[in-house]
């Protein structure tokens, strides 16, 4: 047992099984894989364009936070400055003394607001050129509000004219300097934001052509996905509709034959042609098999229809192998013989019950016992080998059931197609070898309806070993249990 | 009570640190000058000469502007009652038939309220003027007379509260 377990795990080994499978299942869902692919593409580029507009977001939140909030701060500003000199000067056009405290009044809370705002932009200042600017800036204002105090006090005092020379030759130069000063602020402030609209627009047409290239992509990609998928759908169509034809033409075939000689044989015995007994005992034998191949026909038609529509109500219960393989011989007994063909056992010891259909197990066995027959070549010989191996995967045993020929072998590009309803090989179709191509695929199915699958290992010219694996009557958590034992061992 | 005890604590808290008043009371009239001015004490006299506009210049070069509340206000009786010892009446006359003559040289200016008087003193370096003790804040200076702080009780000027009400 240890044996067979070694010598059929290594026939197809983990990754190879693998990547066998992941193969398969790409070709099945080409369609699915490309829709797939068309979507990761146009959410990559979703999450793309969502990045690049966050950027060109944070680019105008930076500019406004920057330039437009200090131009419209540098604007305050000046209004501000306007209104400490504009109420001092308002405090020159009365004598009524209290009007004139108001003015000043006035005067000092503008002038407040200004200090204020210089202050912050000093210490908001960054570049060399804002902190030379503030510093000017709060130098000269500073200046402005020393004469601005001997101004006011002047007025109060009734001085006027002498509040008016102060004014104008100190008040109005330094008036003026503060003046300028907002002014290259504020141009400070244009450039700055006439700068960095520049790298807003920059970035923004960055964007577009970014958004355009990665939109002709996406529409290229996805055409080229599309027709690849209706190419895909149009080649598999065309390949049913062929393996249909080719199908109907074989089972055609394979209805003729029989046919032909019964129809012969019947015309025979009506012309009166065949008259002795013995000669009509071998008519009525000859009739009787056609009958029976053309009934072994039609059924293996029915039966894959109504496996492969899933159908089929199974029994399943506990079989003995044995049995299985006995029936399996007699069914195809009088077949081997015909063909000349040796069948040798190898039932292993002990062998547990599997669990399924009888008849559709013994169907299954059966279609791979007429095919090694079939497809045997000339060594005529059939060996069916039953044993218990530890299935890796599931880490639990199963039985495994095998049909081995010595005959013409399947290339390796074919064995992913043999078990495809209507699919016959060339090379066979070639060589007359009639059939109907449902036979693997009817095989199959009823394996893998029991629980189970089948595999195989072929080279050309060498032979061909199918293998059934069903799994055992005995529960899964006892099995794991032995498994796990004899791997102590 | 409320304001007077605000103006208490204000009071307490002014930088100038010339005049915490504990005992100052809403009869209590101050001299207030500018910040900027290091007079600290003046006598009554000397305070008279001031008022009536008979010295034009402070001790720093400063010109003197005297700030005067209008007619009929409490505190302005005070000032003419305990300063100038004299009426509305003769105040005007002195000042009219003084400027005539020069023999004063300062016309007083004249405010309604006593933010308006604490403003123009706080704005006009020269500047001299009166508010009761609790209208005082840190803008402006309260200066002693004949040595004595408006708090202590030996303080000479006086708000006539009941004329007032």
């Amino acid at each position: 047992m240890p044996g067979h377990n070694n010598s059929e795990g290594i026939e197809i080994a983990g990754f190879e099984r693998f990547l066998k499978h992941g193969l398969v299942l790409i070709s099945r869902h080409t369609s699915s894989l490309l829709l797939f692919i068309v979507f990761c593409v146009v959410v990559g580029v979703g999450i793309f364009m969502m990045g690049d507009l966050h950027t060109a977001t944070d680019q105008v939140q930076h500019m406004y936070a920057g330039s437009v909030k200090g131009l419209r701060g540098i604007g305050e500003l000046q209004y501000e400055a306007q209104e400490t000199r504009r109420a001092t000067l308002y405090a020159l056009t009365t004598n009524n003394s209290n009007l004139q405290v108001e003015y000043a009044d006035q005067s000092r809370a503008a002038d407040r607001l200004v200090t204020d705002g210089i202050l912050r932009y000093v210490s908001e200042a960054r570049t060399p050129r804002e902190v030379e600017l503030g510093q000017r800036l709060q130098q000269n204002w500073a200046d402005y509000l020393k004469v601005r105090d001997e101004v006011l006090a002047s007025i109060l005092e009734g001085s006027t004219k002498e509040a008016v020379d102060l004014d104008l030759h100190g008040g109005v130069p330094s008036f003026e300097r503060v003046r300028q000063d907002l002014e290259e602020v504020k141009r400070h402030y244009d450039a700055q934001a006439s700068e960095q609209m520049a790298l807003v627009d920059k970035s923004s047409k960055r964007s577009v052509v970014r958004l355009m290239g990665v939109l002709v992509f996406t529409f290229i990609f996805a055409s080229a996905s599309i027709w690849a998928i209706q190419r895909s759908r149009m080649l598999n169509a065309v390949r049913l509709a062929k393996l249909q034809m080719d199908f109907v033409a074989s089972v055609s075939h394979e209805l003729r034959t029989p046919l032909a000689v019964i129809c012969a044989s019947a015309q025979n015995i009506a012309d009166g042609v065949v008259d002795e007994k013995e000669q009509m005992a071998k008519y009525g034998s000859v009739i009787r098999h056609h009958s029976r191949q053309l009934t072994e026909l039609v059924n293996q038609i029915l039966l894959f229809a109504a496996t492969h529509e899933g159908r089929n109500r199974y029994v399943m219960r506990p079989l003995k192998v044995p049995e299985i393989v006995s029936a399996v011989l007699m069914n195809t007994r009088v077949l081997v013989e015909e063909a000349g063909f040796v069948v040798e056992e190898h039932l292993g010891e002990d062998l547990q019950p599997v669990t399924g259909d009888f008849t559709a197990v013994c169907q299954c066995l059966q279609n791979l016992v007429v095919n090694a027959v079939k497809y045997g070549g000339d060594h005529r010989k059939v060996v069916i080998r039953a044993f218990q191996s530890v299935r890796e995967d599931l880490n639990r045993y199963e039985m495994r059931i095998s049909v081995e020929d010595h005959g013409i072998g399947i290339d390796a590009a074919e064995l992913q197609q043999i078990f495809e309803p209507f699919y016959r090989s060339p090379v066979v179709t070639a060589a007359q070898i009639h059939g109907t191509g449902l036979g693997l695929a009817l095989a199959k199915n009823i394996a893998e309806a029991m629980g189970g699958s089948i595999s195989v290992v072929s080279r050309v010219g060498v032979g061909s070993r199918f293998t059934i694996h069903l799994p055992l009557a005995s529960s899964v958590g006892a099995e794991t249990t032995t498994v796990q034992r004899v791997a102590q061992l | 009570m409320i304001v007077l005890v605000s103006a208490i604590l204000l009071l307490e808290v002014s930088p100038s640190g010339a005049l915490p008043a504990p005992n100052a009371s809403d009869d209590t009239l101050a001299i207030i000058v500018n910040q900027a001015n290091p007079i600290e004490d003046l006598s009554l006299k000397e305070l008279k000469i001031v008022f009536l506009g008979e010295r034009s210049h402070w001790p720093n070069g400063r010109r003197i502007t005297l700030v005067m509340m209008d007619p009929g206000l409490s505190e302005r009786k005070a000032v003419l009652r305990d300063i100038c010892h004299m009426s509305e009446t003769e105040f005007s006359r002195h000042f009219l038939q003084g400027l005539f003559t020069g023999e004063v040289f300062v016309s007083p200016k004249t405010l309604s309220t006593p933010v308006g008087v604490r403003k123009f003193v706080f704005n006009v370096p020269g500047a001299i003027g009166y508010v009761r003790a609790s209208d005082v804040d840190e803008t402006v200076k309260v200066i002693r007379i004949n040595g004595h702080r408006f708090d202590e009780a030996e303080y000479p000027l006086r708000i006539d509260v009941r004329a007032s009400k």
